[in-house]
């Protein structure tokens, strides 16, 4: 196992009131060297936070996050640096995520000296050797972010990940903010970076389709739970749990024309992490619910090889 | 059959320097028709929209074409008519209900406000205001009327925009990206409300999205832009299931498909899209067309229309429907 999520759990006071937002509520992931785990779900599901946790953009309230047997904790600086530069973080908008007064070039630039990856005089060309593992040519250095289109600065915060030189590389919605036509270049990009460098990703996205095309594993997550794991084509293609069910049919699907109907597959909203129900949180909207579920929270169990769920009705 | 609303050559320039942000634009709807106009940003479907209402932002302004609706063009007619259609015959919804609520006033007010402006008569505007939340599927509706728009979440927020722009029963709706904020269950509330209401009204609508997905089953044409023009337009049925214009075809393969075999590759288009009004006197399309001859840098190709079906290309991709 190269990622360790051990039972973690992130709890956000909210200042001046006594509730708290309860992010994550007990996840436990592992990822292996090489693989993509997929995470979906939907606003407030947690998603991001974890993503920030693996990071060390925040440390867990409880429970613990283990890369290759360290434990990760927010320790001493450079002990965050030795860890991150392992594991960085590519963003959802790549209009906020640059410096727009920051040169290309200065930008990936700044990422090799902080880590102290490269001697003085080599630093110039190992930026222009990441320009071109992403696909972009030299003289895009001295270009500011606004000259670059939306898939161009999408590559070039890719490249400002990888000059970390990461094992692991988180990828918060990263095609979400792009044009449908550059979506899919972004992401073969992914998909051939992962193979040239033996790359770890974590994919948080709320597109299903998307997670679809580039996970080996896929964890469905609902209120700061795991509610279903599997590989993807189980997960995907036979879900057990009612929210992933409800989940995958209400993705628009544009392959069906005048063939599906446009009814609502789940009622009502995801409740307050502030108020979360009590038992299963999803027992609130669930068509299969019991009035067991309102006490007793389900666990992640194996149904079949490679797939687990949390739902008592389901496991029965 | 009569067209409700027809934009005619709609060409739409910035004021200061008039760069072209679309071109030709021609669209026609029919009473009780739905119309999508699908795009990328920077397309022109937005201004398209926001032209109709008079609502370009400044700096902005149609530079030629017509704009019909019900016999009168919108173009020329007097402002205080505009206002008058605005809301009540056509209205909008936008895509982040936030911006669209006013924050510091209650949305009992603001439904009531919306009556109040068009010197609507009904004989109890509060339990009127309080059924157009019904209808739109909010629980406690008494409650709402005295809230705040933060006090909602963004899918009831969107609700809410729903009500107020069904509430003077509009002949034409017109709605900017409604669900492109919302989580994927929330949309599809939203969806199956807004057609729940345009059948059960008979209305019109106009959809502009950048989500393909959304607008499959949604409406009953749609429309393609690229770089300011439309360059294909159909029914749904043709433009999903057998796409003739190159860029809708490319648009198409590369969305992931949900199916158990998994490509390994995307097919993408290279490039970005060209800005419109550095296009001139050829197909928009060329540069990133796989099918491109010599002759699309050299003309520009005009929207050509068999039956339901009108392509802007030389050299357009076989039917097979």
């Amino acid at each position: 196992m190269t990622l360790v999520i051990d039972n973690v759990i992130k709890k956000y006071p909210i200042r001046q009131s006594k509730s708290v937002v309860n992010a994550l509520n007990g996840i436990s992931l592992n990822i292996s060297k090489g693989q993509t785990l997929g995470i979906v779900g939907e606003s407030g599901c947690g998603k991001s936070t974890l993503a920030r946790l693996i990071v060390g953009l925040e440390s867990p309230t409880k429970g613990a996050i283990t890369w290759r047997d360290n434990v990760l904790l927010r320790g001493s600086k450079n002990q965050w640096r030795n860890h991150l530069s392992p594991a960085q973080l590519v963003f959802q908008d790549p209009y906020s995520s640059l410096n727009p007064r920051q040169r290309i070039g200065e930008c990936i630039k700044e990422v090799i000296v902080a880590h102290n990856l490269r001697q003085k005089e080599e630093i110039d060309s190992r930026v222009t050797e990441l320009l071109k593992v992403v696909g972009m040519s030299e003289d895009m250095k001295n270009r500011y972010p606004h000259q670059l289109s939306g898939g161009q600065r999408q590559r070039v915060s890719i490249a400002r990940a990888l000059a970390a030189e990461p094992e692991l590389l988180i990828l918060d919605e990263p095609v979400s903010a792009l044009d449908v036509s550059v979506r899919a270049d972004v992401m073969n990009l992914l998909v051939d970076l992962r193979k040239e460098f033996g790359l770890t990703y974590l994919f948080i996205s709320h597109d299903l389709s998307m997670v679809r095309h580039i996970s080996d594993v896929i964890a469905v997550m609902y209120l700061g739970r795991v509610v279903e794991l599997g590989t993807w084509d189980k997960v995907l293609d036979s879900p057990q749990h009612p929210y992933t069910k409800a989940l995958i049919a209400a993705i628009p699907d544009h392959s069906q024309v005048g063939q599906m109907d446009l009814t609502v597959s789940l009622e009502g909203e995801v409740p307050s992490p502030t108020n979360i129900p009590s038992g299963c949180a999803f027992h609130v909207r669930c068509p299969i619910a019991v009035p067991s579920c309102s006490h007793t929270i389900p666990q992640l169990i194996p149904i079949k090889s490679s797939q687990s769920v949390a739902c008592s009705e389901v496991v029965k | 059959m009569r067209s409700l609303i027809s934009l005619q050559g709609l060409s739409i320039k910035t004021s200061s320097d008039g760069r072209s942000l679309t071109s030709d634009v021609n669209i026609s709807l029919i009473e009780g028709e739905a119309l999508g106009i699908v795009g990328e940003s920077g397309s022109g479907k937005t201004l398209t929209a926001l032209s109709i209402l008079g609502l370009l932002p400044r700096g902005v302004e149609v530079a030629s074409g017509e704009i019909s609706f019900n016999g009168e063009n919108l173009l020329s007619i007097d402002p205080e008519r505009l206002r008058e259609i605005r809301g009540k015959e056509i209205s909008m919804v936008y895509q982040d209900p936030m911006t669209a609520l006013n924050p510091v006033m209650t949305v009992g007010n603001q439904l009531l406000e919306v009556l109040d402006c068009h010197n609507h008569d009904v004989k109890d505007p509060e339990s009127h205001v309080k059924q157009s939340l019904i209808e739109v599927g909010i629980p406690d509706p008494d409650r709402a009327l005295k809230s705040y728009p933060h006090e909602f979440s963004g899918g009831m927020r969107q609700r809410v925009v729903i009500a107020m722009s069904l509430l003077l029963s509009p002949k034409l709706l017109i709605a900017d990206e409604p669900t492109t904020a919302l989580d994927v269950t929330i949309q599809r509330q939203i969806l199956s409300l807004v057609s729940k209401q345009r059948s059960r009204r008979q209305m019109s609508m106009l959809w502009i999205t950048h989500d393909l997905g959304v607008v499959a089953n949604l409406v009953d044409r749609v429309a393609v832009m690229y770089a300011g023009r439309i360059v294909e337009v159909g029914t749904t049925k043709q433009i999903f299931n057998s796409p003739q214009h190159p860029y809708t075809q490319g648009l198409l393969a590369s969305l992931p498909v949900a199916s158990s075999h998994r490509k390994n590759r995307l097919a993408s288009i290279p490039g970005v899209p060209p800005k419109p009004w550095l296009v001139g006197q050829s197909c928009s399309f060329a540069d990133r067309c796989q099918f491109a001859q010599k002759s699309c840098r050299e003309r520009l190709p005009l929207l050509d229309t068999r039956g339901t079906k009108s392509v802007a290309c030389f050299y357009p991709i076989a039917s097979s429907i």
